[in-house]
């Protein structure tokens, strides 16, 4: 590991001025939450930062609480309390559920809710130091490679996907991203936080120089909401998804009067199906009803040389999600 | 290289006559070390930070690096040493500690953020000297085999409880995946966590049965249940592993490696390396020109004098031109690890780039990369390119005389061993004698390749190895890893320790060799084999480090056989022994082919196999004993497999697809040379003297019950001493499933002879001893062939709409002659067998085929079977007693992996209807798959 300095922000603001300093200096910080994932990449030298900002130290940025019906959660909330959270558990299913996914008990212990939204892809060409575009490069070594668990939507010019669980649950509760940074604070659409590699191929989201995701707000949960994270591992544990979805439903007894379908796993980032949504909308969920919005849902796929099998697997996934759901008392 | 006070470069290497390849276009790779090499060769401003810490309830005040990790400032500066560095990722949990209470991976957390943190490790279970009763219950349960996991899974177990005193298996499992365990004893460890949750004691072990019509008389001491001797040790993180061992003055090393595939090396440049404050010491191929012997000798033979005089492919311990990614190019000695992996980048190397080729039938077209002058099919010990060849009969008449022929094509991927402790090694030389601290199944081996490859006197060599954290066969040898850390040690003129990471393990390390498989087989109409061939090739990296055969023809009695298996060279990295090295691969290709043919035939695959499997050694030499068609028709009954095949495969309605599917095994079970030193003192306490490291199979243990059962004495009675060439005799290297057979027959004729010198003098008096010494090297009377045998069963339940498969049921019958110790014996088999279901299911090193890069090289990548991928495995032996051996012991650590991967794999057929030919058989190959 290259040597470097920590530090330990106060606050929110002070870590943005932290980061500003290290850039004025001609150092490049980083942002740490957990750090188990950032640690990997420092050792292995595919980031190589002078400075870590450690935001763990800041105290009170973990906290779940309630205005006016919405909810905000401290980005740095480990997963493990996130997933265990009662009134999460209780009314936003989904990311309690896609939080206790990720990886291992011991991760999930160190692991922060804006970690995982913000950490950088598994691909392994990636992680391997290849110069791709993740890397600052101008390549993306997947598309005549091995790409067996790479990007079946928008992909290019780089193919990777985006590697959260709880990214897909966040768009799914149409969450906002609150941001801490140079300019001050700003909120971010679940529609706009991420982006795609051809708005910016080096970067997964929207978030710009030294600033930081401070919280996720998710709004009121509705009467008569359901939802479900499914994912699918290449073994038992401690893999990113192959194939996840994500998937809130408003029901009014059997009816579904509204749908978000968000997808993980085959797309640079949390993939929402709207055709799909619109479909279920104002409809019984009966299993041809499944079959017909899963079958919507993997429409437009492209997948590469080696990843096929993600289209009917990513269609089985959504049918069955939705159905247990529509079925789920 | 050296630094000016330095002593003279150690040799000069000759200059390799080239390859004649031409030089290729460069394309991006990535840096193996460096993104960012800085401009000037200066070690960067390091920030240090005071922080405050408790660790098991005791305060410090530590300065610290801030890029220290909390599990090098536990281990490095507080010397707890009980928690391990397994990947340094935190992909396998052997460092995880409880901070605040709750469990994380100690290398994925800074020291610096533990600033008024509560630790507690393993050192701090013990309570004033008195085990945790979960302790206790590891101990117990046997659950820790190599013990290098231990300390994580036990405070991951511990976590477990405290926050759920009654958890169920599953929450168990749950709480413990982060925790990988490369023996695969999850079994154990859940077990035992929930035994220790009920306050019940140890497992009861009913399942050995005597094999008909053998007289398998009960024993004193053998055979019954016994905890391990050194059990204590690994459950309380005291087990000394070769990186736990420090010395004053110690230097740390790091490799810089190949990343190329394939390249000659014009020219290096070290001197900004040496430069830096801190280096003392820099090695490449000018300066360091040692033959790694056991690198590469064809057929995996001994690197011995007359082989040594007409080999024409030497590996060094640096090799110009590098032949695979991860080619050790330089290595550097520094203060500390840290300045050692910063010079690392200070170090320039202008390749040529060659042209490289990665499978083993590409390897062998005409125009593909030369590896070698002498061609890509590999030579043997005598210099002579051909394939493996055995044959027997007409394979044509065979095949006319046939009513019918079926042909197939298998292939099996790089499967890496992965065992839990990476590559350490530290060298010690004091004046011209070198103490070696090196993970290693065989010190006596290590010892004699450490002074004949440094051309040393071998009594100037000593080899210690107290624990190991596992082996699979990549440890048995001295490795690279010595002869660079013995090298900088000399130049530096100080202590060495190399560490190896993770992923150098991975890609600089061997594995499995990769096959590919053709089958011809032909049968007449009532299913009798009629005529076998197998055409088969083998990648073996670009050195041959063992015979790269395909195992699995000679389970079958066949008048009219052959088999041609080339090994070739390939610019992956090297593959040689992993657990029954040409066996799970050839029996998935072999048992898989038979599964198939019998179905095409209508046949039941079990009544197929019992009609033509082998009854004598490549159908000619008897057995010494011979029960394997006991074990598989006592383990169909036991499996309930009438019940739970199904006569049509892929028939259950729906996309959610029951099967089952079974392989056997036959397994050398040979005698041979090892030895073994008793003594006893006046008070009649005896020592055994004994080669073994303990790779994990509890050699130390069993070792111990030989000697007390020989003796007549209670294994309280005998100590036992090994580990350590210094006070041990040749051993057989714990390799091939022999030390219980071979070392294990020196102990009793020791016990014997011990025994005859008492009864003339009786014990000694005051501080005398009385020494027995053997020295056995026995023969198997007859010329007959003997081994051992087994069978396995598996259920699986294969949701094909998403290509899933779960393993519902799974049988592992044995005879592995008498079992010594049914505790350890049946851990073995849980644990290999698991691992074969890893291979069947999810392993692959892959590689780029552009770049020549491993892509999966670490736990995550490699997908090694975690806890909540742990079947249970249910382990009935059926013993026998053949009267050879100590006490009619036979192997056992490695047939428990031989029929695992097949029998999965025809489960997997016949839940679906689709014959999986290619592993791993991953979820992307069985999505849809239905008949």
């Amino acid at each position: 590991m290259k040597a470097l300095t920590n530090a330990n922000p106060r606050d929110l603001k002070q870590a943005v001025t932290l980061a500003q300093e290290a850039r004025a200096n001609g150092k490049q910080a980083m942002i740490a939450g957990g750090g188990s994932d950032l640690l990997g990449m420092v050792k292995d030298r595919i980031v190589t930062p002078d400075v870590l900002i450690h935001l763990r130290a800041i105290k009170g940025v973990d906290q779940v609480t309630t205005t006016s019906g919405s909810v905000n959660i401290g980005g740095q909330i480990t997963l493990d309390t996130l997933s265990r959270h009662p009134l999460i558990r209780r009314d936003y299913a989904v990311l309690a559920e896609a939080a206790e996914s990720v990886a291992t008990p011991q991760i999930r212990n160190a692991g922060t809710l804006a970690g995982n939204v913000c950490q950088r892809p598994w691909c392994w060409y990636y992680r391997n130091g290849f110069p791709c575009f993740k890397a600052g490069g101008n390549t993306c070594f997947s598309f005549n490679g091995e790409n067996q668990f790479h990007a079946i939507f928008g992909g290019g010019p780089s193919f990777i996907v985006h590697p959260s669980d709880t990214a897909p649950a966040l768009v799914a509760l149409n969450a906002k991203f609150k941001i801490a940074g140079p300019k001050g604070d700003r909120t971010v659409s679940a529609a706009d936080f991420f982006i795609l590699p051809k708005q910016n191929a080096a970067r997964e989201n929207a978030l710009g120089d030294d600033e930081v995701l401070a919280a996720i707000e998710l709004p009121a949960a509705r009467p008569g909401t359901r939802s479900n994270y499914h994912k699918v591992l290449d073994r038992e544990a401690w893999t990113h998804a192959v194939v996840s979805a994500a998937v809130v439903l408003e029901m009014d007894k059997d009816v579904c009067r509204s749908a978000r379908v968000v997808l993980g796993g085959v797309a640079p980032i949390p993939w929402r199906v709207p055709n799909a949504e619109r479909l279920l909308t104002g409809q019984r969920i009966t299993p041809d009803l499944a079959a017909k919005a899963a079958e919507i849902a993997v429409a437009g796929a492209t997948p590469l040389a080696k990843n096929a099998y993600k289209v009917p697997l990513t269609r089985e996934i959504v049918q069955r999600t939705l159905l247990g759901l529509a079925t789920r008392a | 290289m050296s630094k000016p006070k330095n002593k003279k470069p150690i040799s000069r290497r000759q200059f390799i006559e080239g390859t004649g390849a031409a030089l290729v276009a460069a394309t991006a790779v990535p840096a193996l070390h460096a993104q960012t090499p800085a401009t000037k060769a200066a070690a960067p401003a390091t920030s240090h930070s005071t922080i405050r810490l408790t660790v098991n309830g005791a305060p410090h005040s530590i300065e610290v690096d801030d890029r220290w990790t909390l599990a090098e400032v536990l281990r490095d500066h507080l010397g707890l040493t009980g928690t391990k560095i397994g990947c340094d990722r935190g992909e396998c949990g052997a460092c995880t500690v409880h901070i605040d209470g709750k469990p994380m991976y100690s290398c994925s957390q800074l020291a610096v953020w533990m600033d008024g943190r509560s630790i507690q490790t393993v050192e701090g279970l013990l309570q004033n000297g008195k085990l945790d009763p979960l302790q206790q219950s590891f101990m117990d349960h046997d659950a820790p085999q190599c013990g290098f996991c231990t300390s994580g899974q036990l405070m991951s177990a511990m976590a477990v409880l405290t926050a759920n005193p009654h958890p169920t298996r599953e929450q168990v499992r749950a709480g413990m995946t982060g925790n990988i365990c490369r023996c695969s004893n999850y079994n154990r460890y859940v077990d035992a966590t929930l035994a220790a949750a009920a306050g019940t004691g140890a497992p009861k072990i009913v399942m050995i049965d005597n094999a008909a019509g053998e007289d398998v008389k009960p024993l004193k001491t053998l055979g019954r249940s016994t905890t391990r001797i050194d059990a204590r040790q690994r459950v309380t993180g005291k087990a000394t592993y070769t990186s736990d061992v420090s010395v004053p003055g110690m230097l740390y090393a790091r490799v810089l490696r190949s990343p190329h595939p394939h390249a000659r090396i014009r020219k290096i440049d070290a001197s900004k390396a040496l430069a830096m404050p801190g280096v003392k010491a820099v090695i490449t191929h000018e300066n360091c020109a040692f033959v790694w012997g056991a690198g590469s000798v064809a057929g995996g033979r001994q690197y011995v004098e007359e082989v040594k005089k007409i080999t024409k492919q030497r590996r060094y311990a640096f090799n110009n031109p590098v032949r695979f990614v991860g080619e050790p190019v330089a290595a550097v000695a520094a203060i500390d690890r840290h300045t050692a992996e910063e010079a690392l980048q200070h170090i320039t190397v202008d390749y040529e780039i060659l042209p490289f080729v990665l499978e083993p039938e590409e390897s062998l077209k005409p125009g593909a990369v030369q590896i070698w002058p002498e061609g890509n099919l590999s030579l043997d010990v005598r210099n002579e390119a051909k394939p493996i060849t055995e044959r027997r009969g007409n394979i044509e008449e065979g095949f006319r005389n046939s009513a019918m022929v079926f042909e197939d094509r298998y292939t099996t991927t790089f499967v890496h061993n992965a065992q839990m402790e990476p590559r350490a090694s530290l060298a010690v030389w004091e004046g011209d004698k070198l103490t070696m601290y090196t993970p290693t199944g065989g010190i006596a081996n290590c010892r004699t390749d450490m002074a004949r490859d440094l051309g040393i006197p071998l009594d100037k060599v000593r080899v210690v190895c107290q624990y190991m954290g596992g082996n699979f066969g990549n440890k048995n040898q001295n490795q690279d890893a010595d002869l660079i850390a013995a090298t900088l040690a000399k130049q530096a003129g100080a202590p060495v320790r190399l560490e190896l990471s993770r992923k150098e393990d991975f890609i600089g390390m061997h594995g499995r060799w990769p096959t590919v498989q053709y089958y011809k087989v032909g049968v007449s109409n009532d299913g009798t084999l009629q005529a076998l061939q197998l055409r088969g090739y083998s990648g073996m990296g670009p050195y041959r480090k063992n015979s790269g055969a395909i195992g699995g023809v000679e389970l079958y009695q066949v008048p009219n056989l052959e088999a041609l298996v080339h090994p070739v060279y390939t610019n992956k990295t090297t593959s040689a022994n992993f657990r029954g090295p040409e066996f799970p691969q050839g029996y998935f290709g072999i048992e898989s082919m038979m599964d198939d043919i019998a179905y095409k035939l209508g046949m039941d695959p079990v009544d197929f196999v019992v009609k033509n499997m082998t009854r004598k050694a490549n159908d000619e030499t008897p057995f010494t004993n011979y029960t394997l068609e006991e074990c598989i028709r006592r383990g169909a009954t036991a499996f309930e497999w009438k019940k739970r095949w199904r006569a049509k495969p892929g028939s259950d309605a729906g996309p959610v697809k029951r099967g089952s599917g079974f392989a056997f095994l036959a397994f050398r079970a040979g005698l041979g040379r090892s030895s073994a030193v008793l003594d006893v003192d006046a008070n009649g306490r005896y020592r055994v003297h004994v080669g073994v490291t303990d790779v994990g199979g509890g050699a130390k243990t069993t070792m111990g019950l030989i000697a007390a059962e020989a003796l007549g004495v209670p294994l309280s009675q005998v100590e036992v001493v090994w580990g350590d060439t210094s006070r041990c005799p040749y051993s057989v290297g714990e390799s091939g499933s022999r030390t219980t057979i071979m070392t294990g027959h020196a102990v009793v004729e020791a016990a014997r002879d011990i025994k005859r010198q008492i009864a003339d003098k009786g014990l000694p008096k005051g501080s005398d001893l009385l020494t027995a010494t053997a020295d056995t090297n026995p023969t198997v009377p007859g010329g007959r062939a003997r081994d051992s045998y087994g069978a396995h069963f598996v259920e699986v339940e294969v949701d094909t709409a998403v290509g899933h498969v779960r393993v519902l049921k799974y049988l592992a019958v044995h005879d592995s002659g008498r079992i010594m110790n049914p505790l350890s014996a049946s851990g073995q088999i849980k644990g290999a067998a698991t691992m074969g279901i890893g291979m069947a299911l999810h392993e692959e090193l892959l590689y780029d085929p552009r770049s020549g890069h491993a892509l999966t090289a670490g736990y995550y990548g490699h997908r090694v079977l975690t806890h909540m991928d742990a079947p249970e495995i249910e382990v009935m032996f059926i013993e026998s007693d053949d009267g050879l051996g100590p006490f009619g012991a036979k192997s056992i650590g490695e047939a428990g992996k031989l029929p695992a991967v097949a029998a999965v794999a025809n489960a997997i057929f016949n839940a679906t209807g689709r014959r999986m030919k290619d592993l791993p058989i991953r979820r992307d190959k069985l999505v849809g798959a239905s008949a």
